[in-house]
């Protein structure tokens, strides 16, 4: 299955939703603005994984602040799998 | 069967276990479909040729090597060779991601260099991250790659290891935000892991079998799960820590699979599981083999353990399996332990004596103004647990039973001191008992806890203990659970403790915050007879907290005292090198730091 990365933009969005405190924008920060706590991460990237269908690793989290990056670490690697639609 | 107990180094465990080839230590990658089995035996290999590769980097005998290695079988096989040749491993947690390396750095050069290491070990990955650590410390000669001492086939050169060398340094955070190196001796190990086994557990030679994801660069993974086992030929099942708060039931589907019989967590590990282990993810798990299922390293919650017996009893967990454990690096490991096949124990006691007169007075089960104090078991033979008033500096006179004070202990698993700091070793000792800095009592010689002595609130004489007030408040409809902060202040008037109770709400500002104010007070007037003096609602993020996640009490009192609480935005403005200073201040802040650190990381701004 392929995606479109609208629809991994709005996904993205749900997951964290129920984790976040408040309104979830893209350039949310996880831990400042959303108050997710680093638990509360390790149950996102689970959800995300099992979403995906992908494997997001431990090192790949350091990157993590904001939604925006989040998207971006699912976008590059559906990219590299060749199932996002360009 | 403590008549026939004769102490031996690890180094005589490692190789006596060599012997057998049905049993050994198995290690799960979450990358990785094969899960690399060693036994016993290749355990005793593997770990001849690390201690030969360490050696032939120069290393000898009381020499110190620091560990950061993130990968499970590479840490077991390094610290296992070190043993082996005489060498002194300081295990120390990997790098808490790049937003938070000034903190990690400053705090890994300070145990490098406080133990004098000469070689560090560790992956070419955190290699690259360290930097120019070797610069800064002045007794490090070689930063090695675990993977180059891999690949070395030096033979190991045989090094007599006595009962009272130097086992190992167990780096921990106390009331001082650097971390001390708690010295360990192989008598140590084998007093504690004789305590733990045989008198603690009842563990059966080569027939339980351990499953464990907890960090092995702290104490409970490393002696509880690594050393432990190989004393009594056990097998052992170890999974990332990241794995497990990645997938909870991971754990338990392990545990099914290897036919687990003892495992152990701190209270919130339980709690993980009842929150986020699914209902599909409960079939196929049979938890009927666990055996021993401690809990320990944090406050035990009682309604935390029950929950999670009573949504796993289903798949044959027996709630009797818990035992609640009560320890501390600087008595090894174990401290005591709840009696086997009981389940968690609870003593009702009257609220209003135990914060008033400091008295543990029973109580009727349920009834209103009764807290429900977990029982830990009592000391091990030839270990003592006594109550002192805390400014009893000789521990001239224990207090009676069911009177409150410090919890103090004495006995063969107590550290000789923490390395290289004589003026703290003095401090942690008073009249030769060593300070826990835990508040408790003893009923019936069993220890139980109430609290940690520096955080105790004082108003008119007496004694609140800060997480109470925090978990009636976090009760509170509105209020962010677990981020809240109770703290006393003697400031403005200096005229008496004023308590004080901020938290963190996503309610906003305007009257529904004046109400919330209002059902705080109330909660906590209610359940511990307390008036709150000032409600502080905050913005989320707001509360001052470690890299780790652990909100820093001395901090928000320090912030509210000088009146910038209110004004303080959320942490991304925050100097964050400034929270990661103050890294880790307790065993479970550490604990956390150490599996936690860096997930949710911030680049230096």
């Amino acid at each position: 299955m392929t995606w479109k990365r609208d629809i991994v933009r709005s996904e993205v969005l749900a997951i964290l939703k129920p984790h976040a405190q408040g309104s979830v924008a893209l350039e949310s920060h996880l831990v400042a603005d959303l108050g997710i706590d680093s638990l509360g991460v390790m149950e996102v990237v689970a959800d995300l994984e099992d979403k995906f269908k992908l494997h997001i690793p431990d090192d790949a989290l350091r990157e993590v602040n904001t939604v925006n990056d989040v998207v971006a670490a699912i976008e590059i690697r559906l990219k590299n799998d060749g199932r996002l639609e360009e | 069967m403590s008549g026939t107990f004769s102490p031996r180094t690890v180094v005589q465990a490692i190789e006596e276990a060599a012997k057998s080839t049905t049993t050994g230590f198995r290690f799960i990658d979450e990358n990785s479909a094969a899960e690399p089995f060693f036994t016993h035996g290749g355990i005793e290999r593997a770990s001849a040729r690390f201690g030969g590769a360490l050696q032939s980097l120069g290393l000898v005998k009381g020499d110190r090597v620091a560990l950061i290695l993130p990968d499970n079988t590479d840490f077991v096989f390094a610290f296992l060779g070190a043993l082996r040749a005489g060498v002194v491993p300081v295990p120390i947690y990997p790098p808490t991601g790049l937003g938070k390396l000034a903190g990690y750095l400053e705090n890994t050069l300070h145990i490098v260099a406080k133990s004098g290491a000469k070689v560090l070990v560790t992956s070419g990955e955190i290699r690259r991250i360290l930097g120019t650590v070797q610069s800064k410390a002045p007794d490090l000669k070689t930063v090695a790659d675990v993977e180059t001492l891999k690949a070395m086939r030096e033979e190991l050169k045989p090094v007599k290891v006595g009962l009272d060398d130097t086992c190992f340094l167990q780096f921990t955070s106390g009331s001082t935000s650097r971390p001390k190196g708690v010295t360990l001796t192989h008598a140590n190990l084998a007093e504690n892991v004789h305590a733990i086994m045989d008198l603690g557990l009842g563990v059966r030679n080569s027939v339980d079998s351990g499953v464990s994801w907890l960090p092995l660069y702290h104490d409970m993974g490393l002696i509880g799960f690594v050393i432990a086992p190989l004393y009594h030929v056990n097998s052992v099942t170890f999974l990332p820590p990241l794995l497990f708060l990645k997938r909870p039931a991971r754990w338990l589907e392990t545990l099914t699979r290897q036919r687990g019989t003892v495992s152990f967590g701190p209270n919130f590990a339980y709690a993980l599981c009842v929150k986020r282990i699914k209902d599909h993810e409960m079939e196929g798990l049979d938890l009927s083999s666990w055996r021993v299922a401690g809990c320990g390293a944090e406050p035990i919650r009682a309604e935390n353990l029950n929950a999670f017996a009573e949504k796993f009893a289903r798949v044959g967990f027996d709630r009797k399996a818990f035992i609640s454990c009560y320890g501390m690096a600087e008595s090894t490991l174990a401290v005591s332990f709840s009696a086997l096949g009981q389940g968690v124990v609870t003593d009702p006691v009257k609220s209003e004596a135990l914060w008033g007169e400091r008295k543990a007075l029973p109580a009727a089960g349920e009834a209103e103004g009764t807290a429900a104090i977990v029982q830990c078991g009592k000391a091990f033979p030839r270990h003592d647990i006594a109550v002192f008033a805390e400014d009893d500096a000789e521990s001239t006179s224990p207090l009676p039973e069911r009177t409150v004070g410090e919890l103090r202990l004495r006995g063969p698993s107590v550290m000789v001191g923490y390395f290289g700091e004589a003026e703290l070793t003095r401090e942690a000792f008073a009249g030769g008992w060593l300070k826990t800095g835990d508040i408790g009592y003893l009923a019936d010689g069993n220890v139980h806890i109430c609290g940690r002595s520096k955080e105790v609130i004082i108003v008119n004489g007496r004694n609140y203990y800060p997480q109470d007030l925090e978990w009636e408040a976090g009760g509170v409809e509105g209020v962010r659970k677990g981020n809240v902060i109770a703290f006393g202040t003697m400031k403005p008037s200096h005229d008496r403790e004023r308590v004080i109770i901020a938290l963190e709400t996503g309610t906003p500002e305007g009257p529904a915050r004046e109400t919330l104010k209002g059902e705080v007070r109330r909660a906590v007037q209610q359940a511990v007879g307390l008036t709150v003096d000032d409600v502080v609602p905050l913005d989320i993020g707001v509360l001052p907290k470690t890299s780790s996640g652990k909100l820093q009490r001395a901090k928000t009192r320090e912030l509210y005292e000088n009146g910038e609480l209110m004004g303080r935005s959320s942490a991304r403005q925050v100097d964050t090198v400034d929270t990661v200073k103050e890294v880790v201040k307790s065993q479970l802040g550490y604990f956390r730091h150490a599996i936690l650190g860096g997930l949710t990381g911030r680049k230096e701004e």
